[in-house]
C-alpha cells in the first residue's frame, strides 16, 4: 500500500470510529441507559462470535454476530434502542489477531462498522416493529432488519477494501453488495434470543447459544474435511502428473467439461462436486501403469498393452470403494467399453461425453488434435447412440456460452514429440473409427 | 420411503390431529400430546452422528418437553405409540429383535426422564420457581443421555469420553430451552408448542452439521482409502497391506498416547505410505523398489499440499533409523514416523497373516538396535498380546 492509500485509510478507520463514539456520546447525553450487565453479555458474545467466525470456500466468512446484534436491537428496544445495539457491536472489533498484531487501524474499524451497523439495523426496527409486537410479526421484521445489517456493513467495508486493494469502488462492490440469504436464520435466531432474554433473564442465553456453537464447531470441522479431500484429489493429480503430464491435464479438463455440463443441466453444487471427484478420478487406475510403458514412444508389445488395459478395471475397483461414486462407475466402464449405457446414471454419461472431447481436442503422441467444430460435429454424429443426446447438447451449448475454445491451436499442454503426430488416430473413449486399424498405435 | 418423507408425514399426520381437535373443540392437551408423539418419532428418525460415540436421537430433546406437557401415565401412552411407529419406520435392515431392544431401550430412557422430573418437582413442592423448574429439566434432560451410557456400557464395556460429548451438550441444553419455552417460567416467556418448534432451530442446525461433518468424513476416509489401494491392485504392494498396517499403526499409537491429531496424520500416512511407488520407474528384472525413495515420492507429493503435509513428514521419517550411529537420540517428532516403520515392517515380515507374529516381533527384536525403537516394539507387543495373537512375556 503506498504511503498516501496508507494515510486515507487510517483517516477513515479513525473517522468512523470517531464517528461511532460521537453517537454513543450523544445517546448517552439524550439519556439512553442500557442495563450494564446486558451490554457486557451480550458484547462479549459479540466479539467471541467474530473471533469464532468461519471462514467459508468462496472466501467469505460465517459468524453469529448478527445474531447478537439482533438480540441487542430486541433486548434493548425499551430503555436504549439506540446507544445498546451500538456499543454492543463496538465489542466486534476485539478480533484477537488483530489486537495481538497491534493492528489498530483494522480494531477501529471493524469496532466501527458493527456497532454503526447494528445502528443502523436497529433504528429500521423502531421504525417498523410496533409497541408489544405479535411474535410472528416479530420474526417477519427480522428479514429486512437483518438485510439492512448486512447492507450497512457492506456499504463501510467498500471503500476500505478500495483502499486496501487499490482497485476501484465498483470493483470492489461487486465482490461484496453480498445480501445472501445465509445471513437470515441468524437474525431470526436473533429476535428469538431476544424475546427470550427480555422474559426470562441472561440465564437463557447459555442454553441458546451451546448448540450453536457446537453447530458452528461441526461445521468448520466438516470444511477442514472438505479441504483434506480436496488436497487428497490434488495429490491424485499430482501423482497422475508425475508419471504423464497429458493424463493429469486430461483429467483436470474432464473434471472441467463435466460440470459445465452439471451447471447447463441445473445441478446442484453436492451433485456438481461428486461429479467433479469422479470426472478426477476416472482415470485413477493410470496410476499403476508403470511409467515406462506410459511414455513409451513406440509401439506397445501385447504384454504392455495388456498391463496398459489392467488399469481399466483398477478405476473401475478403486471407485467402487467410495460410495459416493459408487453411481457413476458404470461410466468408467463404458468409456472403457466405448459406448454409452442408457441405463447408466447421468453423471456417467455426463463423463463418457466429456472425456471423448477432450481426447478429440487433445494433442498425443499418435494423433493431433482435432479442431472443435470437428469435435463437436463428431459428438453430434454420434449422439443418441454412442453419446447421450442431452449431455452432447449441454457440452457444446455451454462451450459456446463461455466463449471459450479447445483443440487444434489452443491446447494448453502440449507436450514436445519427438515425432510429429500423425493428424488421425485413436484416441480414448471409444473413438476408435477416427482411424484406420493400420493406424493403430495402441 | 425416504427420511425426509417420513418426517413430512408424521408432521402432517401431527398437524390433521391438532387441527381436528381444535375445530372438534376438544382437549387442547390432546393435540398438544398428538404432537409431541410425532415430535418423538421424528426425533428417532433423525439423528446425530458425531465422532467417537454412538448416535444420538434428537427423540431425547423432545423427552424433556414431553415430560412437563404430560402426566406420568400420558407419558408412558405417547412414548410407547411414538416409539412403536418409530420402530417400524426405522430404515435399513434392522432385524426385528434389534427392533425390539430398541423400542425397549428408548422406553427406559423417557420414563427415567420423567421419573427423575417428577422426583424434582415433587421435592421442590411443585413450585414454579426457577431453580426448582431448571433443576428438573436439567436433570429430566441428562436422565436418558445417562441410560444410554449405562446399556452402552452393559453392552461394550466402554463409555464414550468427555471430548466426545459436544452432541449431548447439544440435545441437553436444546431440551431444556425447549421445554422452558413450552411452559415458560412462572407464566414468563410460555410459548406453548410454539417454544419447542422454535427452540429445536439451534439443535437442527447442529444435526445438520453433523450430517455434514459425517457424509464428508467417509467419503474422505474412502477417497484416501481408494487412492491407498492403487499400488495394491497394481501388484506393487501386498494386498491390503496398507488398511492393515494403518490399522496397527493406530493401535499402538494409542497405546503411546498419541494425540488425535498425531494419531489422524498416522493413519493418513499409513494407508498412503507406499503411494510414491507408483510414481517410480519400474525396476528391473530381479530388483525391487529403494524403500527410501518410495517413501520420499510419496511424502514429496503429500508435501505438496498444506493439509496432507502432517502425514507426508509421517512417511518422509518411516524409512529413517531409529538412532542413527553416533547419533544420542532420536527426534521427538519422529515418533509417528517410528511407528509406522515398525507397523509396516511387521505386516511385510507376517505377510499379513498373524500367524506369524512371534516370530516377526522376534526378528524385529533381535535387527540392529539403532533400527527400531525399543519403545515402539513394546507397544507392538502390547497390541499384539491385546489381539491374542501373541503371548504374554
Amino acid at each position: 500500500m503506498t504511503r498516501e492509500a496508507s494515510s486515507r485509510f487510517t483517516a477513515y478507520c479513525i473517522g468512523i470510529f470517531v464517528a461511532a463514539l460521537a453517537l454513543c456520546v450523544g445517546f448517552y447525553l439524550g439519556g439512553q441507559r442500557p442495563p450494564i450487565d446486558q451490554v457486557l453479555i451480550l458484547g462479549l458474545l459479540f466479539a467471541v462470535a467474530e473471533n469464532r467466525s468461519v471462514e467459508l470456500p468462496n472466501k467469505s466468512s460465517l459468524s453469529a454476530s448478527l445474531m447478537i446484534a439482533m438480540t441487542a436491537i430486541v433486548l434493548f428496544s425499551a430503555p436504549a434502542p439506540n446507544l445498546g445495539p451500538l456499543v454492543v457491536g463496538l465489542c466486534g472489533g476485539l478480533y484477537l489477531p488483530q489486537l495481538r498484531s497491534r493492528d489498530w487501524r483494522k480494531v477501529l474499524f471493524n469496532s466501527a462498522n458493527f456497532g454503526l451497523s447494528s445502528l443502523a439495523a436497529s433504528a429500521l426496527f423502531e421504525l417498523i416493529v410496533p409497541t408489544a409486537p405479535a411474535p410472528a410479526f416479530l420474526l417477519a421484521a427480522s428479514i429486512p432488519v437483518a438485510l439492512l445489517y448486512s447492507l450497512a456493513n457492506s456499504a463501510l467495508l467498500v471503500p476500505a477494501m478500495s483502499m486496501l486493494t487499490h482497485r476501484s469502488l465498483a470493483d470492489v462492490s461487486q465482490e461484496m453488495w453480498v445480501s445472501d440469504i445465509q445471513i437470515l436464520p441468524f437474525g431470526f435466531l436473533g429476535v428469538l434470543l431476544g424475546e427470550l432474554y427480555l422474559n426470562l433473564d441472561g440465564w437463557v442465553v447459555p442454553l441458546f447459544v451451546a448448540p450453536i456453537f457446537i453447530a458452528r464447531q461441526a461445521f468448520a470441522s466438516y470444511l477442514q474435511l472438505r479441504a483434506a479431500q480436496e488436497a487428497t484429489l490434488s495429490t491424485l493429480v499430482r501423482a497422475l502428473e508425475s508419471k504423464d503430464r497429458y493424463t493429469a491435464g486430461h483429467v483436470e479438463r474432464v473434471a472441467r467439461f463435466s460440470q459445465y455440463m452439471g451447471q447447463e443441466l441445473g445441478f446442484r453444487q453436492s451433485r456438481l462436486e461428486r461429479l467433479r471427484y469422479a470426472a478426477l478420478m476416472h482415470d485413477i487406475g493410470k496410476l499403476i501403469v508403470p511409467n515406462q510403458i506410459l511414455n513409451k514412444p513406440g509401439k506397445l508389445t501385447a504384454a504392455e498393452y495388456d498391463r496398459m488395459r489392467h488399469h481399466e478395471f483398477v478405476s473401475v475397483e478403486v471407485l467402487r470403494r467410495i460410495d459416493f461414486l459408487a453411481p457413476v462407475v458404470p461410466s468408467i466402464e463404458a468409456d472403457h467399453s466405448g459406448g454409452s449405457d442408457p441405463n447408466s446414471s447421468l453423471e456417467a454419461r455426463i463423463i463418457l461425453v466429456a472425456d471423448a472431447f477432450d481426447a478429440m481436442t487433445s494433442t498425443r503422441a499418435y494423433r493431433r488434435a482435432l479442431t472443435q467444430e470437428v469435435a463437436f460435429a463428431e459428438l453430434r454424429d454420434k449422439a443418441g447412440s454412442q453419446f447421450d443426446a442431452e449431455c452432447v447438447d449441454a457440452l457444446v451449448r455451454s462451450i459456446e456460452a463461455k466463449r471459450e475454445i479447445y483443440g487444434a491451436g489452443f491446447e494448453g499442454d502440449v507436450a514436445d514429440f519427438k515425432a510429429p503426430p500423425p493428424t488421425t488416430g485413436t484416441g480414448s473413449a471409444g473413438l476408435g473409427d477416427l482411424a484406420q486399424d493400420s493406424e493403430r498405435v495402441s | 420411503m425416504s427420511i425426509r418423507t417420513k418426517v413430512a408425514a408424521l408432521a402432517l399426520a401431527a398437524a390433521v390431529v391438532a387441527l381436528a381437535v381444535e375445530v372438534a373443540g376438544g382437549d387442547p392437551q390432546v393435540a398438544t400430546l398428538a404432537v409431541l408423539a410425532a415430535g418423538v418419532a421424528i426425533g428417532e428418525l433423525v439423528v446425530l452422528h458425531p465422532q467417537g460415540r454412538a448416535a444420538l436421537p434428537l427423540s431425547f430433546a423432545v423427552f424433556t418437553v414431553l415430560v412437563r406437557a404430560g402426566s406420568p401415565v400420558q407419558v408412558v401412552v405417547v412414548v410407547v405409540a411414538a416409539e412403536l411407529v418409530a420402530s417400524v419406520l426405522r430404515a435399513g435392515p434392522i432385524s426385528v429383535r434389534t427392533r425390539a431392544v430398541l423400542f425397549a431401550e428408548r422406553c427406559a430412557e423417557a420414563f427415567a426422564a420423567g421419573a427423575v422430573y417428577n422426583l424434582v418437582t415433587t421435592l421442590g413442592r411443585n413450585r414454579e420457581e426457577l431453580g426448582v423448574v431448571v433443576l428438573a429439566l436439567t436433570l429430566a434432560a441428562i436422565a436418558p443421555v445417562v441410560v444410554a451410557d449405562l446399556v452402552a456400557y452393559a453392552r461394550h464395556r466402554e463409555i464414550a469420553p468427555f471430548r466426545a460429548r459436544s452432541a449431548d451438550l447439544a440435545i441437553v441444553t436444546s431440551g431444556i430451552l425447549m421445554a422452558v419455552g413450552y411452559d415458560g417460567i412462572d407464566g414468563d416467556g410460555r410459548l406453548g408448542l410454539w417454544g419447542p418448534i422454535l427452540f429445536s432451530i439451534p439443535l437442527i442446525a447442529a444435526w445438520y452439521s453433523f450430517e455434514l461433518l459425517a457424509s464428508t468424513r467417509r467419503s474422505f476416509e474412502q477417497t484416501v482409502q481408494a487412492l491407498a489401494a492403487a499400488p495394491e491392485l497394481g501388484g506393487l504392494v501386498r494386498e491390503g497391506h496398507a488398511d492393515r498396517v494403518a490399522e496397527l499403526a493406530d493401535s499402538m499409537g494409542r497405546v503411546l498416547d498419541l494425540s488425535s491429531s498425531d494419531l489422524e496424520r498416522l493413519r493418513t500416512a499409513a494407508l498412503l505410505h507406499h503411494l510414491g511407488a507408483v510414481c517410480l520407474d519400474e525396476p528391473d528384472e530381479g530388483f525391487t523398489l529403494d524403500p527410501v525413495e518410495v517413501a520420499m515420492a510419496g511424502a514429496n507429493m503429500l508435501r505438496a499440499s498444506e493439509v496432507l503435509a502432517p502425514a507426508g513428514d509421517v512417511v518422509a521419517a518411516e524409512p529413517l533409523l531409529h538412532r542413527p550411529p553416533g547419533v544420542a537420540d532420536p527426534p521427538p517428532a519422529a515418533l509417528p514416523g517410528m511407528i509406522l516403520k515398525v507397523a509396516s515392517a511387521y505386516d511385510e515380515l507376517t505377510e499379513g497373516d498373524d500367524a506369524h507374529a512371534s516370530w516377526a516381533v522376534e526378528a524385529l527384536y533381535t535387527g540392529p538396535g539403532y533400527v527400531y525403537d525399543g519403545r515402539v516394539l513394546g507397544a507392538l507387543e502390547r497390541v499384539l498380546v491385546r489381539r491374542g495373537v501373541l503371548d504374554a512375556r
